[in-house]
């Protein structure tokens, strides 16, 4: 019947559209890998540097000793997702169901006249195992879908990695297509008409169709609105022959359909009026629409990643032996925004991710900052109120490398913060550490003062100044302190202990400016080693905070003039 | 285990050297030891342990001899701590912590008198506990040895120039030299424990060997600040001695120094390895006593939480670790409010003379404690059956100028954990 309907030529010429249309989106999307730029250093690479350092890369991974490694973790890490099921064993199924029933089904279905019929002489569609398979893989692809889908919305509570709404629509299409085959076979299973149209091919003749309409009847299911009753055994007999010498051969039992059986069967009441409906027909349309519009979608949806992330794997592999170029890298930044597929992995082990959820800004989270990179390095200018919030986030980030670690398609997310902070700080948004360091501290403490007409109180800290009335100003912080120790000649501007002093005449304006307090590695030894007892760890960070909100809108109101 | 979820044996307040000595000698009677303590004046230590140079004080006598010392203490203040101590006790006790500290990295040469170490200053200070990178020191000035002494531009706290001002009469062949630090050049101010630290890496160490041995020339000691690592000083000391094929000695510099932050680090893997539970970054805000059970309230970064022993050691210090507080009217013990002896009114604290040979009556006052070193009221009645109190906080005695910290801190927590481990054992507590 498929044959019939793409000799028409309509289909066909819908296929070819889709294929066109998928062709051009990859190509589209392979540019877009030597295009974007994101960091500073990406604009220092030309668009062809970035094709040959592409080029170069891959003709280096295939001819390099490093070949074994690299297919040896393509295959565990792509085809056998190794990194996925570290994470999360349940996504781990999820993805496998999703991703092998979907190729079993293109190769072995959809792709029958191409694969299927050349790979297995008697491959017939309804004959078994091919009949069971296809049963057994559209129910794996149906619960891969389940598996990705369920108890996202208890996983991540009120902060959410990001979406696109167009992810969502693939995975609607799947199940489109693969509830339209169940429906399909099903329909075929207990139409009379698609009975007919094969005894017609067959040229089986009116005295050997009674027996037989019986036998199909009772043993495949074919719902004859006019055989009721109890059959004649004789005939019944005869049909079961000429069931042996007409149908078998290409027919097993439908039973084994074990989905698309028992629909049939429930259908089987309204089969004449289906077939009346050409409801057949209409499911058809539906699936092979379905199918081409995937087909065509492809490039422009989250299933991208087929094609992205088994490239980044691969350049991972390469990566971790032998450092990439800089075109390399600014490459793997711009795969890594198709590679991406939003999973929302590395937000569960983001350092800042309760930071996320206290302080009610998303953007703090990897998922989110990986579409933000994008953001902030391709529009030249960004609303003021939403690069406030980017570069919160941007610069919150403990560097801690867990997300990098995590992520299950091998982004180097590291680097791709350092150079979305790269981005954001030269379009006016550096990290506090960096401005604050652009005036000396008795700079700030003045236009603190003038803008508020009084010398202001930096407070409150948690400490007070009964608590530094007990520094005795020994030294003893900035003696254990590596930061002091390894500034060399290029010093901090104030010791940890002229920190304190300030803390204790009360000049906490001055102290917040201090370069001292943002170089602070928060190693902790000052206040381990304190013979006073005083949190001078604890109070640098107090004091990072409070200039980041007090120095802030100081430097935003000189920026704005 | 949580620290609240156990009645423990024992709580220590305070993490001087008495605290950690009274800490170490209960958890190796095997009682279970809860250690609080929030800072620690071990790091203005020196190194150096006294146990007694100096008796009478008001004449300055100083003593080679500590036992001796201590047995004329005994005649002539028989209600000063030390002598309650006694020698012998006070020997046991200070050997035992020295072997303690050498075990934890902290190496003290064996003693049974007082040394006399040169000083930063150019005076000689009569100790009784040497480390070992400092020996070389007494026996230079003794023998009278020719010898260098290293300056490090940038280093305020130790200069060379004024030790040799001031010992020169004495010590005819010191001399001295001033180096540049490797890395240092246009660096103001150098910060000991940077230097000790950097010295630690063998590019460094090489690169000061290097400018040093041309120095030497005649000298048969070199000595330096006590820079010569950190938590490696055995092996950077011995590996200067090896490059410069002479005996090389520390300094020790004004306080913070370097060997003070050694003896701290050195206390707390002792503490450890004699198995003491510590909480670091606490501070004792309240103590409650029932019949049997202390309950103590600690206070940290993220708020209170009790504990509860069947002991505890006061060891809080004077006035600069806050273990006593002198207002307007009086001197309190802040935590419990115990019973201060001192002057009768704050006229009488001071006398005329600022440095009056004899010292003044604050510095002697301080709780008074029974025969187990348990405080006491103002008419000899123990406040509880089981707190003790051990340290600089105890009455009747003048630690800075008898030349006695150390000993007073170790021997008194000796003595007053034997006291009390004889009383558990009567109540059959261990």
């Amino acid at each position: 019947m498929e044959d019939t309907v793409f000799n028409g030529g309509f289909f066909t010429k819908a296929l070819w559209i889709a294929l066109g249309v998928c062709c051009l989106g990859l190509l589209w999307r392979l540019v877009s890998w030597l295009v974007i730029k994101i960091g500073p250093d990406a604009k220092e690479v030309s668009f062809f540097q970035r094709l040959g350092a592409a080029i170069i890369g891959g003709i280096k991974a295939i001819f390099s000793k490093r070949l074994p490694g690299i297919i040896g973790g393509f295959v565990l890490d792509s085809l056998l997702q190794r990194r996925l099921f570290k994470v999360s064993k349940k996504r781990w199924l999820g993805h496998m169901l999703l991703f092998y029933g979907c190729l079993v089904l293109i190769v072995m279905h959809a792709l029958h006249v191409l694969l299927a019929d050349k790979l297995f002489s008697d491959y017939q569609a309804t004959l078994n195992p091919f009949l069971l398979l296809r049963n057994v893989f559209g129910v794996a692809t149906l619960v891969g879908v389940v598996l990705m889908t369920s108890g996202r919305k208890k996983d991540w509570g009120k902060v959410r990695p990001a979406r696109l709404p167009i992810d969502a629509l693939f995975g609607i299409l799947v199940v489109v297509i693969v509830v339209t085959g169940f429906l399909l076979e099903a329909q075929k299973m207990s139409s009379p008409k698609a009975f007919n149209r094969m005894a017609e091919e067959y040229g089986i003749d009116e005295d050997e169709i009674k027996g037989l309409r019986w036998v199909w009847k009772l043993d495949y299911g074919v719902a004859f609105p006019d055989l009721k009753g109890e059959p004649d055994p004789d005939l019944l007999e005869e049909g079961r022959g000429y069931n042996e010498d007409y149908c078998v051969g290409c027919h097993s039992k439908p039973q084994h359909a074990f989905v698309s059986y028992p629909v049939a069967k429930a259908a089987g009441l309204i089969a004449t009026s289906t077939d009346a409906a050409n409801v057949d027909k209409g499911l058809l349309y539906i699936h092979i629409f379905a199918c081409f519009f995937a087909i065509a979608l492809l490039p422009f949806t989250r299933v991208f990643h087929v094609v992205a992330d088994p490239i980044s794997l691969v350049v991972r592999g390469a990566a971790s032996s032998a450092p990439l170029s800089k075109a390399g890298r600014v490459n793997r930044r711009a795969l890594a925004m198709d590679a991406c597929i939003r999973c929302g992995l590395c937000d569960f082990d983001c350092s800042v991710g309760p930071i996320a959820k206290w302080m009610n800004n998303q953007e703090l989270l990897p998922s989110r900052k990986v579409q933000a990179t994008r953001l902030v390095a391709s529009r030249s200018e960004i609303k003021a109120g939403q690069a406030e919030r980017l570069a919160v986030g941007a610069h919150l980030c403990t560097d801690c490398g867990r997300c990098t670690d995590r992520c299950p398609v091998g982004l180097d997310l590291a680097d791709l913060w350092d150079a979305g902070r790269g981005d954001l700080s030269s379009k006016g948004f550096p990290a506090p550490a960096v401005w604050v360091k652009e005036e000396p501290a008795i700079a700030w403490a003045e236009a603190l003062g003038a803008e508020l007409g009084r010398v202001p109180p930096a407070g409150p800290l948690t400490a007070d100044r009964h608590q530094f009335s007990a520094c005795v100003q020994c030294q003893t912080c900035t003696n254990v302190c590596p930061v002091v120790a390894n500034s060399g000649e290029d010093r901090v501007d104030l010791a940890p202990q002229q920190v304190m002093n300030l803390l204790r005449l009360g000049m906490n304006d001055l102290a917040l400016g201090s370069k001292m307090v943002w170089d602070c590695a928060t190693c902790y030894q000052c206040q381990e080693n304190c013979p006073e007892g005083i949190r001078v760890t604890d109070i640098m960070l107090e004091l990072r905070g409070a200039a980041w909100r007090q120095l802030g809108p100081v430097r935003d109101r000189r920026r704005s003039i | 285990m949580n620290s609240q979820d156990q009645l423990w044996d024992v709580a220590v307040v305070g993490a001087g050297i008495a605290g950690m000595s009274a800490a170490i000698f209960a958890a190796s009677k095997g009682l279970s030891v809860l250690h609080i303590g929030n800072g620690s004046g071990l790091v203005f230590g020196s190194g150096l342990l006294d146990v007694l140079a100096v008796h009478p004080v008001k004449d300055s006598t100083v003593h080679e001899d500590p036992w001796h010392g201590i047995e004329l203490l005994r005649k002539d203040e028989p209600s000063n701590p030390l002598a309650l101590v006694g020698p012998k006790a006070m020997e046991v006790a200070v050997n035992q912590i020295m072997e303690a500290l050498g075990k934890a990295g902290m190496p003290y040469e064996p003693s049974t008198t007082n040394h006399f170490v040169p000083t930063s200053m150019g005076t000689l200070k009569g100790t009784f506990g040497v480390p070992t990178t400092m020996t070389s020191g007494a026996k230079a000035f003794e023998n009278k040895w020719p010898t260098l002494l290293i300056e490090i531009r940038g280093l305020r706290e130790f200069s060379a120039a004024q030790m040799v001002h001031t010992m020169g009469d004495k010590w005819p062949g010191l001399r001295f030299e001033k180096i540049e630090f490797p890395d240092s050049k246009g660096v103001f101010e150098l910060y000991a424990t940077h230097l000790a630290t950097a010295l630690e890496t063998n590019k460094t160490r090489q690169a000061v060997i290097d400018i040093v041995r041309p120095l030497i020339g005649d000298a048969k000691a070199v000595g330096f600040p006590a820079i010569l690592g950190l938590s490696e000083s055995t092996a950077v000391h011995k590996a200067f001695e090896d490059a410069l094929g002479v005996p090389v000695f520390e300094i020790p510099t004004m306080p913070t120094s370097v060997p003070g932050l050694r003896l701290k680090h050195s206390f707390e893997v002792a503490a450890a390895a004699a198995g003491v539970s510590r909480r670091v970054q606490s501070v004792v805000t309240g103590v409650k006593f029932d019949n049997d059970i202390a309950t103590l309230t600690l206070q940290d970064a993220t708020g209170n939480q009790e504990v509860q022993a069947k002991a505890v050691i006061l060891a809080t210090g004077r006035f600069m670790g806050r273990g006593l507080f002198a207002d307007r009217e009086k001197v309190r013990e802040p935590l419990l409010d115990l019973f201060v002896e001192q002057p009768e009114s704050r006229e009488n604290w001071h006398s005329r003379d600022f440095f009056a040979k004899s010292g003044h009556a604050i510095n002697r006052c301080g709780l008074l404690v029974d025969s187990k070193w348990r405080p006491t009221d103002a008419f000899g009645a123990v406040v509880w059956p089981r707190l003790y109190a051990v340290g600089s906080i105890l009455a009747r005695q003048d630690w800075m100028r008898q030349k006695s910290g150390s000993g007073l801190a170790i021997g008194t927590a000796w003595a007053a954990v034997s006291a009390m481990s004889d009383d558990f054992g009567s109540i059959g507590g261990v």
